[in-house]
């Protein structure tokens, strides 16, 4: 039936087709730029609450200074081994979620650890354990976000395993109590400033273009 | 239908079996069971209850009847399921709790003897299905610098509700992806759930689940991220900054209320010139997102203005506005006016007749961009196209530009000329302030004489709280605008309107109750036409104060003429229709209307020598007023009429002088009879040459007896006699004393009764004098040498009988016994006993009477002889006389 006519008219008999491809390729878009805006929503959710965090953690760094005495600035400098690492790990975006996941669950018992100690030391009602409360629903907040995002960007990979809820009480003098708390807060902070600066640069690769997460 | 009745039997059928072993057991033997058991119904429903009975055949269903509200139910309600259950259905149409019976009649003595076995009741509770929750709405509010942990929601309350089977509402917050959730009941149509904290940025899925006694049912979910719900503090910190640069705008810069970590906001900015409450709201897209300054242009300078700000999320549909901020206040900087002063001029009739006196006020511009601190001004004035003078600028400082806001200072008066009717004057000024000069405006004055058309049909109406204006525009192009002026007593405005208006409010603040006078004038090209004026009240009330009232001239015995003084304009609080003048005295007020021109009122017809009140009214369309009461006294008498009296009587008086004087001119004969008797002139009397040695020779009768009686009668002495007894009375006194021995002495000798009552007891000689007209005067005998004896002497005293004077009129009682003795004469007449000469007592005492012939003349003749008898009589009886008789024998020797 297209013998003897050009090729051009061709595409004129078949206009239904060709609305169909329209519409089809108009559906594929929304539903792309659906997902990209639940990408970039739920990214941008997670970077809000970390830079909240983040902020939080300043502030009871702060307080937590303040609270301690005149060393404060001095011991706050010393390091520990039991504390984690503020570094994220790993190559590919899954494992850098990951270890997103895997340090926040880490601080989670340290920061309770720190509240405990210092509600021996503190005041009950004191700001710096209503911080440090605060600080540790923030982060079990944001573990959430994180690892609601990990399982709708990843569903075929097997989400993070959990750490230890809770830490075996060290011994651990009242000045040692001080100097790891600190250091934990300020670990913890550095460890927040580093997930917002990934969440961004997730945020920049993952969410764009057709596929909603396209690092996987 | 047949398989659903016997679907209905059958289940009935194995209730009855299920309950007849539980029931009838707990129901100690009771032959009947009423199902279901305690419901709780839906109201609006019909409810079906079935009465079973069990455990007997003495009755059958058809025995068994229902009872619901203390009546028996209608038979048609029931329907039989077998011979030992019987339903019956009832609406259940209110929220009342009420009992369901179940009653078997009296069949047999069985159950008459167990009628409590035959009876079963249930409860029936009532009560709505619960409704679905409607429009949850939760929030949030800032504590501090968080976000409360409180979430606070409400929903629409339930249109049916029992209070006995109520609704419990369980509020159910989850946070989503931290297996977070919390929950709270109420019976309220709002719960507040209290969570660890504030879950920024996380999501929440809030629902309400309602539960009673029929049912469940659970509102829809609201999944919101969490800070959809906050509502922040309004931002802190705000203020305004003006700068001289930019005097049409404000800096305004706040600080946010809540880290923006938390909530990222956008806000909203509003004002309003200080003072009005229509706000400016400044669009939101005109900010920056996370914005903490904005600045406000298109402002007025020097211009006070209020702002506000606010927040919110800054997502679209996140979250709460925020309450404003405080207000705060700030002035823009000063600019040059940018409009023109508003120049008018006020004329007045000059000192002399060809002259006026014009007065310019100027009104600062509407932009006037700050304190006007003076006004530049330049007068030209022009005699018939001459140009005469041409003053340079003047600069005119304001006095207390701060006051500008003042109503007292809505204008600033700039200098008042003196202008001939033939010249024209063109003003030109304009304002400054601080930022330099505004645009320049003229006006002129025409010649008083140039016909310009002037203003006609000028009706003013209220309107609310202000006057509406109408005129008729005169036939002339040349009108390029109006200016619409009114002046109360103190105070002077006015307005411009444009060329094509002929109606118009005035603007200013009219007060009610003060009298306006409007003007519209036309402006021809900057020059001012003649006007049209009305006099208006924007309402009237009652005046403030009455009329005093007064006197006008004199008080009229009938009639006084009032006059009252007419009400100051400020206290007529509208125009006067008419004055009500009261009067009374006492009684009834009389009230007079009289128009309001009318200060004055003759009142008439009133009553002489009478207490008035008086006042008036002053009545307005707003009301009236009395004023103060006066209060006046009618004349006794008319003004003249005294002196009428007076003359009258004065020439009455003079009338009757005059009438008497010619009555004395012309019977002064008569006159001098009656008022001067003659009286026998002692002197002239022979008794001096009467003795008893002197030989009794007879005299003339006529003389004799005139001295010898002196009987005074009023009738018939002659004007002689008075000043002959003068005379005598004065011969008398002397011999007072002597001559009163001898009336006591002699006694019964003297006419009179008492010795007091002789002559001889008047002092006076005007006494006698007085009494001499209307006193009859006796004799009395009068002796140089008294009366020693009745043995004679050897040398005889001659005695001397003379007239008496005494002044005691004869009395009856005294001249009772010489009536008596006269009586038998019948002689009534004075006459007939006073001028009788008698024997005298102490003739009677000798025994022996002289032989004396009576001598008496003027005594009628009938009178001596009976007199003479009945002293005879007299004497027989041995009798003195109390009355004196003259002798006129005199004294003989015995």
């Amino acid at each position: 039936m297209m013998i003897g006519r050009p090729l051009w008219t061709q595409w004129t008999l078949t206009p239904t087709a060709l609305l169909a491809l329209l519409l089809l390729l108009l559906c594929a878009d929304r539903t792309t730029s659906v997902r990209t805006r639940q990408c970039s929503d739920s990214l941008q959710r997670i970077l809000k609450l970390t830079r909240l965090a983040q902020k939080e953690s300043a502030d009871l760094i702060k307080t937590y200074k303040a609270s301690q005495g005149d060393l404060s600035d001095v011991f706050c400098q010393a390091s520990l081994q039991d504390v984690p690492e503020p570094a994220i790990s790993g190559l590919e975006l899954p494992e850098r979620l990951e270890s997103v996941l895997d340090h926040l669950r880490d601080f989670l018992p340290h920061l309770r650890r720190v509240y405990e100690q210092q509600a021996d030391l503190q005041a009950p009602g004191g700001p710096l354990l209503s911080q440090l409360d605060r600080v540790g629903q923030r982060g079990r907040g944001l573990g959430s976000l994180v690892q609601a995002f990990y399982r709708d960007a990843f569903p075929n990979l097997q989400e993070p395993a959990r750490g230890p809820e809770a830490l075996e009480p060290p011994a651990q003098n009242v000045f040692q109590q001080k100097v790891y708390g600190c250091v934990v807060v300020k670990t913890y902070k550095e460890f927040l400033t580093n997930v917002a600066r990934e969440l961004r640069s997730i945020k920049s690769k993952v969410c764009r273009g057709r596929g909603s997460f396209t690092s996987s | 239908m047949v398989s659903t009745r016997r679907l209905q039997l059958f289940v009935l059928a194995y209730l009855a079996s299920a309950l007849s072993s539980a029931v009838c057991v707990s129901e100690a033997g009771s032959h009947l069971v009423v199902i279901p058991q305690s419901p709780v119904l839906q109201i609006g429903t019909n409810f079906t209850a079935t009465c079973v009975i069990i455990n007997t055949t003495e009755v059958t269903a058809d025995d068994l009847y229902w009872r619901f509200r203390q009546t028996v139910i209608p038979s048609n309600q029931y329907t039989k399921i077998n011979e030992s259950a019987l339903s019956v259905t009832i609406p259940v149409n209110n929220e009342e709790s009420e009992w369901l019976y179940c009653y078997c009649k009296n069949k047999s003595p069985y159950v008459f003897v167990n009628q409590g076995k035959f009876v079963h009741g249930i409860h029936l509770s009532k009560a709505y299905p619960p409704e679905k929750p409607k429009n949850l709405t939760c929030i949030a509010i800032q504590d501090g610098k968080y976000i409360s942990k409180n979430l606070m929601c409400s929903w629409d309350p339930a249109e049916h509700n029992v209070k006995k089977k109520p609704t419990t509402y369980t509020l159910h917050v989850e946070v989503i992806h931290n297996n977070q959730a919390y929950n709270v009941s109420t019976e309220e149509n709002s719960a507040t759930v209290t969570m660890e904290s504030f879950p920024f940025h996380m999501d929440l899925e809030i629902w309400v689940v309602a539960h009673n006694e029929l049912g469940t049912v659970e509102s829809e979910h609201l999944k919101r991220e969490a800070n959809w719900f906050a509502k922040t503090n309004p931002p802190s910190d705000v203020k305004v900054i003006s700068e001289e640069t930019f005097p049409m705008s404000f800096l305004i810069t706040w600080k946010e209320p809540i880290p923006k970590q938390m909530i990222a906001l956008k806000y909203q900015i509003r004002y309003c010139p200080h003072g009005s409450h229509s706000w400016f709201v400044v669009p939101i897209v005109d900010f920056a997102k996370g914005t903490q300054s904005f600045r406000l242009q298109n402002l007025q300078p020097h211009t006070v203005y209020t702002t506000q700000v606010r927040c919110k999320h800054f997502n679209k549909g996140y979250g709460y506005w925020s309450d404003w901020s405080a207000n705060v206040t700030k002035k823009t900087a000063e600019y040059r006016p940018t409009s023109k002063p508003d120049l008018w001029s006020i004329i007045t009739e000059g000192e002399h007749s060809n002259e006026r006196q014009v007065k310019f006020i100027c009104k600062n511009p509407v932009l006037s961009n700050g304190k006007i601190t003076s006004f530049k001004m330049k007068i030209q004035t022009q005699k018939e196209n001459m140009m005469t003078r041409n003053m340079s600028w003047e600069i005119i400082p304001v006095n207390d530009p701060d006051a500008d806001n003042s109503p007292s200072q809505k204008f600033t008066v700039l200098k008042q000329i003196t202008l001939l009717d033939n010249m024209t004057a063109r003003v030109h000024v304009t304002a400054i302030n601080s930022a330099g000069e505004s645009p320049q405006t003229s006006l002129g004055i025409p010649e008083e004489a140039l016909d310009l058309d002037p203003m006609e049909g000028l009706k003013v109406h209220t309107q609310g709280d202000q006057f509406l204006l109408k005129w008729n525009a005169p036939n002339n192009t040349a009108i390029t605008q109006y200016v619409v002026e009114w002046v109360s007593a103190n105070d002077t405005d006015w307005q411009r309107e444009n060329k094509s208006t002929q109606q118009t409010t005035i603007k200013g603040n009219i007060k009610k109750y003060i009298c306006y006078n409007i003007s519209v004038y036309p402006i021809y090209s900057g020059w001012t036409g003649k006007p049209a004026r009305v006099e208006a009240y924007l309402a009237q009330n009652a005046p403030s104060v009455g009329p005093s009232i007064q006197l006008n001239g004199k008080r009229g015995r009938n009639e006084v003429e009032l006059v009252w003084n007419v009400i100051p304009p400020p206290a007529r609080n509208g125009f006067i229709t008419n004055y009500t003048v009261f009067y009374s005295s006492g009684t009834e007020p009389v009230s007079i209307t009289v128009p309001g021109n009318v200060t004055s009122y003759l009142l008439t017809s009133l009553s002489a020598n009478t207490q008035y009140e008086a006042w008036i009214r002053a009545s307005t369309i707003g009301g009236s007023t009395n004023g103060t009461r006066h209060t006046f006294n009618t004349l006794k008498y008319a003004p003249g009429e005294i002196e009428m009296i007076v003359v009258g009587v004065s020439l009455g008086f003079l009338f009757v002088v005059l009438l008497s004087m010619l009555l004395c001119f012309y019977k002064k004969d008569v006159i001098k009879n009656n008022l001067w008797p003659w009286i026998p002139n002692p002197r002239k009397s022979t008794i001096g040459n009467w003795s008893p040695d002197y030989p009794l020779k007879p005299e003339t009768p006529k003389e004799n007896c005139l001295s010898g009686i002196s009987v005074l009668d009023v009738d018939t002495s002659d004007g002689k006699s008075l000043s002959e007894e003068d005379k005598t009375s004065l011969a008398l006194k002397k011999d007072k004393y002597l001559s009163e021995e001898h009336s006591s002495g002699i006694g019964g000798s003297s006419c009179m009764s008492s010795p007091r009552q002789s002559v001889s007891d008047s002092d006076e000689g005007a006494d006698i004098a007085d009494t001499t007209a209307s006193t009859v005067q006796y004799s009395s005998v009068v002796a140089s040498n008294g009366y020693k004896g009745q043995t004679p002497s050897a040398q005889p005293q001659p005695l001397i009988f003379s007239r008496s004077e005494s002044t005691q009129p004869l009395l009856d009682s005294e001249e009772n016994p010489d009536l008596s003795v006269q009586e038998g004469g019948g002689a009534s007449q004075p006459f007939s006993r006073l001028p009788c000469f008698t024997h005298s007592s102490w003739n009677q005492d000798s025994g022996s009477f002289p032989e004396v012939e009576p001598q008496e003349v003027l005594l009628p003749r009938d009178s001596c002889p009976s007199g003479e008898d009945n002293e005879q009589k007299t004497l027989t009886d041995g009798q003195s006389l109390s009355s004196y008789r003259p002798q006129l024998g005199g004294y003989r020797p015995q």
